[in-house]
């Protein structure tokens, strides 16, 4: 990755009482399309909101290239927004809310135009200068929220789960072509989602957030497959978590077997807690795996089977191609790089 | 659900006899002389002549002038008002809207009766100057008097619509132009004034038609001399008797008022 | 971006809200004022309190206030609302038909309505009243009920009403059930408007009402000729109430409804239903009394012109009940007399009653049957108006004069320039002309040298030029009676007055004195007169000779300051209470005095116009 561009400097911010931020220590980079990923209220929106200069921090800096901008009103940043219910201008029509901006800047009448119909051709709305806003479909609205915030040519593009009003087919489409444009343009995107899967398939970095803290900052595979605690391992897709022991590095035991792992770095004899993905796991004769139990539930899934399996400690939940019926023993099979060791915290 | 449209029919009768007869009257009496009675109808565009002439036209004029006055000043006025109490919290804006409202129960004319006791000559006002050793200002009978009093029996009709829209907007419209490089007051002008327009419509109709048809408050404020539409329409039916007369200018006032709104109506939409 | 307001925006909204409390408070503290001064405050007292428990004319308009706008709001909540989701389902021609017909009593001026009213109770032959009042505040409400549940009623769901009927409910359980429950936001808000309306309503009520039905704004209008702090410890009351009542709107209930939600419904609905039974039945009650009392005298005098204490004993002595109105001037007597109003005995002026013979709306009087007579004074009997006083019983007389303050005005000046003191600039923007037109053609003719009963277009002419160059150069105030007010506090120096106002000003006020001119002025006199249609004729006579009594004549000239037509009250006042007022004794010696006489339609459409143009400049 390129330079820093922005740095959040022990960011913390209070609404009356209540800490909705506890500490934000976070650098965004240049061409970075980055995603603040958590459950509602766990201060990713806030976060983003401080970025963008609609609030400010109780504590903490926001740096932009360098220079603290904490108090910088919002119109002086160059950082645009895209938001949640996109807040276009009612009683403007298409093209006077992309040229919002380009006019503030007493920007030529051709040069707006111009670039208002470039800006349209990118997000695809071509012809649609004259339409009325409040006419158009989600996903056209969508479309020109991002035209209006792009047309001023931000370092920054701010997106406030700008997909969640959308419907399943149409967001799966904008995620494609959001991902798209971010090439395109190449800027940094901040992106704030509750929906992991939208995380995961359009970021170069993912940032989980809990409770006013980050829980983990990393690539999309690495959130997935490395987990760096029980909360983001829950979080981001289907997980048996299991608490066990750390014996040394490469051994782990847990449901009173040790198996082998690719984990090292802990503390001999370190309470910790393991991940087994359900799609890692394999379904075999009781005979062939240390991890024995009977098939309580099975699902059809499409793709695959969901199959809840007993064993005398828990439950395991396996997602396999493999039919298995109720009621039948089976062994539970999974290979050293399947397990993923991760340290256990309380509360979650 | 078909039944349920038979409930609308107590009501067209209803509205037939108590809404549409009295305006034919109105016409009726508008269009005839010395007519009382039914039987002797004669018909005439006298009474709409008799309008013309420029007594009645600066009637007519000063009308306007004052409504135009009255709202204007109500909305200068009320607006900011309006704004500062939507930038309060709900519960606040709840209270001081109630505030607003208040007033509008207690009977006008006694509101009205204590300006005079205010503004007259050795009033509290006059009194309070005396006191400071200025000297006192003649302000009963004379435009400002009509004005402050209209304005302060008014006014609340200019905030609470103005409020009402103001409050509905999506507060995410001012941090979107905010965004986009609009510094308050340009965010003000381009996004603000122009989403509150509906209330603002709303509350420039309310105020005008109310000020340019009271006879009340300039009768008690203005004094004998302050003839607007209003009083020349009450002393038609009321001192002269020329009941005619009076339906005419009352007709050519809703017609006035009619024309106003629908503009402002129109107005109103292609802001939009 | 909540972004916190400023002193300056907080200041703001306190200047506003004192500018709306202003009044209001003004109001409040001057109804604990010891004297009925309004502009100066000489101490504490609960006087007007207790006056207006005793003021049977204020709480009878209370009860008609309240009453009015309790069952206009219940009537015309449940005509709108059944009409409201009417709408929802009816053809779109027929919707917006009634959409537009029933925007129109909004968007008229209320002026106009309540002159359509007027004329279609009156075409109607209806008598105006109790029940002309309501129907008229029902027409003005249900449009505003309609327009704020009409939206709810299309927001909802269409199906609902179906959903319901499908598990079996009626249309009516339908209706009751569903559809009222979830627009019920849209009626609470109609009807609350619908209440401030009806409850705070003028102009309609002042076009449409009659024969002694007054709400509270009418009485508060026929005050103005003395404004009384009575009607400020009402307006008081009716804060104090309004605010309690919010305040437990906004706090209590909340929290009981919280604390005991779903147990008290059953209790509220049966609590809602005692109430409006109890209001009902009060309604019928009072309807009951009015037309029970089996002689009813309907009386119909000028404001402010009688003791009302004397009505009092006249009901109790012939047990009978007065209902007593009041009229601004006699044009607008007239105008009710004419759209058909009945009543029995009327006290209009000189002209008026001239005019009343000629149209034949009197009866002649039996003088056998008022023995009183003999009390009457010599000067006021037998007078051009009445020759022989075959129709009327002279009731008070008096002349107009200037009343002047004599520390600015000299005495000189009065004697040298007589009326034309009213155009000597040395007074100029310190005068109030009286807004009548017969008594400002009057001094203009005067002045002139003309006969006020002229008929000659010339002068006529002459006479408002007179009046406009006035106008031009003096800024007169036209004022009707709130001048008496406003001359007991010597805001200016010189007014146009009746001698009667002039003597109660200047005992309230000594710096006045009161003046006539040489050039001649009005004698007027104002007198009772029998009805053709008085259904209680025998009464009648009674009332007349009643107040031809030595006391009440006195009692009547002592409270009103007018001048009674009775001798001994006469002459008791000259020389008791208003000993050295000479506005109490008429000059009636001056032979250029004049009785107004009655003018043909035709001139006096013609001063009417004249006059108007002389104030609408």
């Amino acid at each position: 990755m390129s330079n820093k561009l922005i740095e959040l400097k022990n960011l913390t911010k209070n609404f009356d009482d209540q800490q909705v931020l506890r500490g934000i220590n976070l650098d965004i980079h240049e061409n970075e399309f980055l995603t603040l990923l958590g459950p509602s209220g766990c201060g990713k929106t806030t976060t983003l909101r401080i970025i963008a200069g609609f609030e400010e921090p109780s504590g903490g800096e926001v740096l932009f290239n360098g220079i603290e901008i904490s108090k910088l009103p919002p119109y002086k940043r160059e950082i645009n927004t895209v938001f949640q219910k996109y807040a276009l201008f009612p009683h403007l029509n298409v093209m006077d809310n992309i040229g919002f901006g380009l006019n503030l800047k007493k920007v030529d009448k051709s040069v707006i135009e111009q670039k208002v119909k470039r800006m349209l051709k990118m997000v695809g709305l071509e012809g649609f200068e004259k339409r009325d806003v409040t006419l158009l479909s989600g996903g056209q609205q969508q479309r020109v929220a991002i035209a209006r915030a792009l047309v001023n040519e931000p370092k920054v593009l701010l997106l406030d789960e700008p997909l969640g009003a959308l419907d399943a087919k149409i967001r799966k489409q904008m995620q494609i072509e959001l991902k798209k444009i971010q090439r395109e343009v190449g800027i940094t995107f901040i992106y704030v989602t509750h929906d992991q899967e939208e995380a995961l398939s359009m970021s170069d970095t993912v940032v989980v957030m809990n409770n006013g803290e980050i829980q983990q900052i990393g690539s999309p595979t690495d959130i997935y497959n490395e987990p760096e605690n029980r909360f983001v391992a829950g979080f981001i897709g289907e997980s048996n978590i299991i608490e066990g022991t750390m014996i040394k590095d490469f051994l782990v035991e847990f449901d009173g077997f040790r198996f082998e792992c690719v984990d090292k770095g802990f503390e001999d004899n370190e309470a910790i807690e393991v991940v087994l993905r359900p799609e890692d796991l394999d379904i075999v004769e009781p005979d062939q795996a240390k991890i024995r139990g009977t098939v309580r539930n099975i699902t059809f899934k499409g793709v695959h089977y969901e199959i809840l399996i007993e064993t005398e400690l828990r439950t395991y939940m396996v997602h396999t191609t493999d039919y298995a019926a109720v009621g039948r023993e089976v062994g539970l099979k999974f290979g050293p790089e399947d397990i993923h060791v991760m340290c256990r915290m309380g509360g979650y | 659900m078909k039944q349920f449209k038979h409930l609308i029919k107590p009501y067209i009768i209803w509205a037939a006899i108590l809404i549409v007869v009295p305006l034919i009257l109105i016409v009726l009496y508008a269009f005839t002389s010395d007519g009382n009675e039914v039987l002797t109808l004669h018909f005439t565009w006298a009474n709409f002549g008799k309008f013309l002439e420029t007594t009645y036209l600066s009637v007519i004029l000063k009308s306007f002038r004052l409504g135009i006055l009255t709202t204007l000043i109500c909305l200068v006025c009320g607006y900011p008002l309006a704004y500062i109490i939507s930038k309060y919290s709900e519960k606040v804006q709840s209270f001081l809207i109630l505030m607003v409202t208040i007033p509008m129960w207690i009977n006008m004319l006694l509101r009205t009766y204590a300006w005079m006791n205010i503004l007259s000559d050795n009033g509290l006002v006059n009194n309070l100057l005396k006191m400071l050793g200025i000297s006192p200002i003649t302000m009963m009978y004379t435009d400002f008097s009509v004005i402050v009093g209209l304005v302060c029996n008014f006014m609340p009709f200019m905030i609470i619509p103005i409020h009402t829209s103001l409050s509905k907007m999506d507060k995410s419209l001012i941090e979107a132009a905010n965004d986009l490089g609009a510094n308050p007051f340009q965010t003000f002008w381009k996004v603000t004034w122009k989403l509150s327009m509906p209330g603002v419509v709303n509350g420039v109709m309310m105020v005008f038609l109310l000020s340019i048809s009271t006879f009340v408050i300039p009768k008690l404020l203005g004094g004998g001399q302050y003839m607007l539409i209003g009083n020349l329409i009450e002393s038609q039916f009321i001192s002269v008797g020329d009941w005619n007369f009076g339906s005419a200018i009352s007709l050519i006032l809703a017609v006035i008022i009619l024309i106003f709104m629908s503009l402002m109506k129109k107005m109103d939409k292609q802001d939009d | 971006m909540k972004r916190k307001n400023t002193i300056f925006s907080k200041l703001y909204v306190v200047l506003c809200l004192a500018f709306f409390y202003l009044p209001i408070l003004v109001t409040m503290i001057f109804s604990f004022n010891s004297s009925k001064s309004l502009t100066r405050f000489t101490g504490f007292s609960l006087r007007w309190y207790g006056e207006l428990i005793n003021n049977m004319e204020i709480s009878k308009a209370v009860y008609v206030s309240v009453s009015i706008a309790i069952l206009a709001t219940i009537i015309s909540t449940v005509l709108g609302t059944i009409t409201a989701i009417g709408l929802s389902k009816s053809r779109k021609v027929l919707k917006e038909l009634v959409l537009t017909i029933n925007n129109f009593p909004i968007l008229n001026p209320e002026i106009v309505t309540a002159i359509g009213l007027m004329l279609l109770f009156s075409s109607l032959g209806m008598t105006k009243g109790y029940l002309t009042m309501l129907l008229a505040h029902i027409a003005f409400c249900t449009p505003y009920v309609i327009t704020s549940v009409y939206p709810k009623v299309r927001s909802l769901d269409p199906n609902l009403a179906n959903a319901a009927m499908d598990l079996g409910a009626t249309p009516y359980q339908a209706l009751t059930k569903v559809i009222v429950p979830m627009i019920k936001e849209g009626i609470f808000a109609g009807a609350l408007l619908a209440f401030t309306m009806s409850f705070d309503d003028f102009v309609i009520s002042y076009f449409v009402s009659g024969n002694g039905v007054k709400n509270i704004s009418i009485v508060v209008y026929n005050m103005t000729k003395r404004i009384n702090p009575t009607i400020n410890a009402l307006s008081t009351i009716v804060i104090v109430v309004i605010v309690v009542v919010l305040l437990l709107g906004n706090l209590v209930l909340p929290k009981l409804q919280a604390s005991a939600a779903k147990k008290m419904k059953p209790r509220t609905r049966r609590i809602v239903a005692a109430v409006t039974a109890v209001i009902f039945v009060i309604v019928m009650g009072k309807w009951t009394i009015v037309s029970q009392g089996s002689h009813i005298l309907r009386v119909y005098n000028a404001g402010e012109y009688m003791d009302l204490s004397l009505l009092d004993k006249f009901e109790k002595e012939y047990n009978c009940t007065v209902v007593y109105e009041t009229f601004e001037s006699n044009e607008m007597m007239y105008t009710k007399l004419a759209s058909g109003e009945t009543y029995d005995v009327l006290v209009p002026s000189d002209y008026m009653i001239e005019r009343l013979i000629k149209e034949e709306y009197l009866q002649a009087i039996d003088w056998k049957k008022i023995p009183n007579k003999k009390n009457l004074l010599p000067e006021v009997k037998n007078k051009d108006y009445d020759p022989g006083n075959r129709y009327s019983c002279p009731y008070f007389w008096g002349t107009v004069g200037i009343l002047y303050n004599k520390n600015v005005v000299s005495q000189e000046d009065l004697d040298k320039e007589g009326w034309n003191i009213l155009k000597d600039e040395k007074y100029k923007g310190n005068l109030y002309m009286y807004d009548s037109e017969r008594d400002s053609f009057m001094i203009a003719l005067k002045a002139l040298g003309y006969s006020m009963n002229t008929k000659d277009l010339d002068e006529i002419q002459e006479a408002y030029d007179w009046l406009i160059d006035q106008r031009d150069t003096m800024d007169p105030i036209y004022a009707g009676d709130d001048v008496i007010d406003n001359m007991i506090s010597g805001n200016k120096a010189m007014a146009v007055v009746y001698s009667g106002d002039a003597s109660y000003i200047i005992s309230e006020n000594q710096d006045l004195d009161y003046y006539t001119p040489q050039q001649g002025t009005n004698t007027w006199y104002d007198a009772m007169v029998i009805t053709k249609d008085c259904s209680e004729v025998d009464l009648a006579h009674e009332f007349i000779n009643f107040m031809l009594d030595d006391e009440n004549a006195l009692s009547n000239t002592e409270e009103v300051g007018y001048t009674s037509t009775v001798k001994s009250a006469f002459e008791e006042m000259k020389n008791g209470t208003y000993e050295g007022i000479d506005s109490y004794i008429p000059k009636i010696d001056n032979p250029k005095n004049e009785i107004f006489g009655y003018q043909k339609p035709k001139i006096k459409q013609k001063f009417a116009e004249l006059w108007t143009k002389v104030k609408a400049k």
